[in-house]
């Protein structure tokens, strides 16, 4: 299956603004996160606090949806899905 | 109706929307939290479109460090109160409209008394606690909040309008502990110019709000991004009758 991925604000200083990414059935976040972090040297060490646990900034949204409210990285991924990394901007 | 000085002092912008809709201007109600980058921004963009009151609420005051990206503030007024000192720079700029300062921090008095008796609240705050208690006390009385965030060159907007949109909370589920953020003047000043823009759509009825998309700004790539927004049904804040937490 193909999912489009769309990076944010400080991500694209490590990865590419968006790309699309193949994945056999039965993938979740989890797996795109192993995918974006072996393409893109320095993501991991930028995303993860440690192993499973993803720094305080970091929010991922399916299809317009925080995966906080669906199941985490186990969250599946299904075909044609858009998956946006975002670290919310604080400073006012 | 608008008197002959208001048609004067508005008439490039009354060609954009009308009398009627100037006066719409004129009769809301304003809630600005935060005076710095973009609280004194967003500030001084509504005073000049003329926003009838104008209530900003804060609770530091001026440093050294805030002349970078805080219109308001001259050397002069370092060490004087934000709040006070924008209410007086607002009353230069346009000394027909009400402002009112608040010396105080969001959640030091009960929010709901803050924010009762105004239109809309314009988010100038530098952190998510804050946020999240303004920003649910709004959802809750059903008055729109416009979200306005910056990190360096990298800013966002998002129009919440209840009980319509999602909340802030279906977005950033967990408020950012508090850390000092890099800010500039440019950025703030794109990001509080277009929460007011949000602000006179919403008076006059110009257009929609962006309150199903995340309106993004990329200052290094000079370029701008949506980023769609889903209202999730068990949210706390904005969610179906049984997931809400009673106000």
């Amino acid at each position: 299956m193909k999912v489009h991925v769309k990076a944010f604000a400080t991500f694209r200083e490590v990865m590419d603004n968006q790309l699309d990414m193949e994945f056999p059935e039965g993938a979740s976040i989890r797996t795109l996160l192993d995918g974006l972090t072996e393409r893109y040297g320095g993501l991991g060490e930028l995303i993860f606090a440690g192993p499973d646990t993803l720094r305080d900034f970091v929010n991922i949204l399916k299809n317009g949806r925080n995966v906080y409210f669906l199941a985490g990285l186990d969250t599946p991924l299904d075909d044609g899905d858009v998956i946006a990394l975002f670290p919310p901007a604080a400073g006012g | 109706m608008l008197s002959k000085e208001q048609k004067e002092r508005y008439k490039w912008q009354i060609s954009i929307f009308g009398e009627d809709r100037q006066e719409n201007i004129g009769n809301t109600r304003l809630l600005v939290a935060g005076a710095g980058g973009l609280g004194s921004t967003a500030a001084l963009f509504a005073a000049m479109a003329g926003f009838g009151t104008i209530r900003i609420i804060d609770p530091d005051c001026i440093e050294e460090s805030n002349l970078n990206s805080q219109l308001l503030y001259r050397e002069a007024d370092v060490g004087r109160q934000r709040a006070e000192t924008a209410s007086k720079a607002l009353h230069a700029m346009n000394s027909s409209i009400n402002v009112e300062p608040v010396f105080a921090a969001i959640g030091t008095a009960p929010v709901r008394n803050l924010i009762r008796g105004f239109d809309m609240v314009i988010d100038g705050l530098d952190n998510y606690p804050a946020r999240f208690l303004l920003a649910d006390a709004a959802w809750q009385c059903g008055i729109p909040f416009i979200h306005g965030a910056v990190k360096g060159f990298y800013g966002q907007v998002f129009t919440i309008t209840p009980p319509t949109s999602s909340c802030l909370r279906c977005i950033i589920p967990n408020p950012l502990p508090v850390r000092e953020i890099p800010v500039i003047g440019v950025t703030t000043g794109v990001i509080g110019g277009v929460q007011v823009t949000e602000a006179i759509k919403l008076a006059t009825g110009t257009g929609l709000p962006i309150s199903d998309h995340l309106w993004l700004l990329d200052g290094i790539r000079q370029k701008s991004d949506w980023l769609r927004i889903e209202r999730i049904p068990t949210c706390h804040v904005c969610g179906k009758d049984e997931y809400r937490i009673p106000a």
